[in-house]
């Protein structure tokens, strides 16, 4: 696990590199530490660089930068409301780099990221959820390198969770070898974590 | 590198909140709400100021209500400054003269007229705004402004999202945008279709006798989706449009 990670068994916590303090990481409001409790720990070491997709007002993607001391992340939204949030956010923290773009339109925001990334975390609720993930990992990320996807079933099917989840694992099984995949129950309704390795 | 992405994303964040839509949107719900709240406050306000001035309420419309209770001495000259029509004002003398109504406590009255100015407040805030959503939609989509009129041109905006999916919707879509809950309804139980939603409170549409309200909306409908598509060059074809729209009213039986 990343040292930055504190993890007793039952409160996570990590050092606010802005104030240097201790900070408690809710479950509740996070999906990573969520999955972290549940039991999936993502290998994000501590120069890594993490293209997050679906930043929103920056709850999960201020945590994810105070883990990477000499790291650097991206986080990517498509509402020009929360994004003034996470300008603000990425004015206090050195590593965090938002850009506003639409996900699904690669071309907006490819001049933008020149290297190649070593982890990508996604979590935008959309149809097409997993053809994303697929078309940014083929231009990001590296060989061998991490995804951490959260699956969320209720905006692909009202019908058979059980059955769509299965939908949704044979395409992500053409690009990535699944490591652990969790329902997130008690902390977040109808919600699959996904953790996998490029081929 | 961090630096020119971040002016980047700044000059984007700029671009997209300045769109004249989340304006129109903001506005049209913020009148919504405002609207309700003064017919919410009024209905309490009757309840105490009806034993002063007994069925009076029933005559005048919430703004004069307003503006006559406020006034001091209520002689007929004092009323002819509110701007009423003259019937009314004899009707309210009329009503006067009976001395029917109660005296209230001196305390009592004065959380009532106070409470009387914050509705006619409220209702000059709303002129604002309508007025604001006139001239906002005036001046970035000319053809739906006149074809559509502005009330229904910002509600048409409000459940589209923006102008730019509300450009792409089909007629039909548009002749029954506002109604989708009976349509589907409709569908799942193999019943008949709605014929209007939100269209039906068009001016044009509104006085047709009950046959022809269905038919002026198929029309409109397909006349406001042509002007959609010229207004994205911004082309003013809307009188044009507007003739036709009246051929068709005088082939109406």
């Amino acid at each position: 696990m990343n040292k930055g990670i504190i993890y007793t068994g039952k409160d996570i916590k990590t050092k606010d590199t802005t104030t240097g303090k201790l900070r408690e990481w809710d479950p509740t409001r996070s999906k990573v530490a969520a999955g972290i409790k549940k039991g999936i720990i993502p290998n994000i070491k501590e120069n890594d660089k993490v293209l997050y997709l679906g930043a929103a007002e920056g709850y999960t993607i201020a945590y994810i930068s105070d883990i990477l001391p000499k790291g650097t992340v991206y986080g990517i939204d498509i509402s020009p409301y929360s994004m003034q949030k996470l300008l603000l956010a990425a004015h206090r923290r050195k590593n965090l780099i938002p850009i506003l773009a639409d996900c699904n339109k690669v071309d907006e925001y490819k001049d933008l990221i020149l290297e190649k990334q070593d982890f990508i975390i996604q979590d935008i609720a959309q149809k097409n959820q997993v053809e994303i993930l697929i078309k940014n990992a083929d231009l990001f990320l590296k060989k061998k390198g991490y995804v951490l996807l959260s699956l969320k079933l209720s905006a692909i099917s009202q019908k058979n969770h059980k059955k769509t989840t299965e939908d949704q694992l044979t395409i992500f099984r053409q690009k990535f070898n699944i490591i652990n995949q969790r329902r997130l129950d008690p902390f977040e309704k109808k919600h699959v974590l996904i953790y996998g390795q490029k081929k | 590198m961090k630096e020119k992405i971040l002016a980047i994303t700044k000059k984007r964040v700029k671009e997209k909140l300045e769109n004249p839509d989340q304006k129109i949107i903001n506005l049209s719900l913020i009148l919504e709400k405002l609207q309700l709240r003064i017919n919410e406050v009024t209905e309490l306000l009757k309840i105490i100021t009806d034993q002063e001035y007994p069925s009076i309420d029933q005559i005048l419309t919430i703004k004069e209500y307003c503006s006559f209770y406020i006034l001091k001495n209520k002689t007929k000259e004092d009323l002819k400054e509110l701007k009423i029509d003259e019937n009314k004002i004899n009707e309210i003398i009329d009503i006067l003269s009976q001395k029917i109504g109660i005296v209230l406590k001196d305390e009592i009255k004065d959380i009532t007229t106070s409470l009387a100015k914050n509705i006619l407040d409220m209702i000059k805030v709303k002129e604002k705004i309508e007025t604001e959503i006139d001239i906002l939609i005036k001046a970035n989509y000319i053809n739906l402004y006149s074809i559509a009129s502005p009330k229904i041109a910002c509600k048409m905006i409000e459940i589209a999202g923006s102008f730019e999916k509300l450009a792409r919707y089909p007629a039909s879509t548009i002749q029954l945008l506002g109604s989708e809950k009976s349509f589907f309804k409709a569908l799942k139980f193999n019943k008949r279709t709605p014929k209007y939603g939100i269209l039906y409170n068009h001016p044009l549409i509104i006085n047709l006798s009950n046959r022809n309200k269905g038919r002026m909306a198929r029309t409109i409908a397909s006349k406001i989706s042509l002007g959609l598509k010229s207004d994205i060059g911004k082309k003013d074809i809307s009188k044009e449009i507007l003739e036709k729209i009246k051929i068709k009213i005088s082939e109406l039986k």
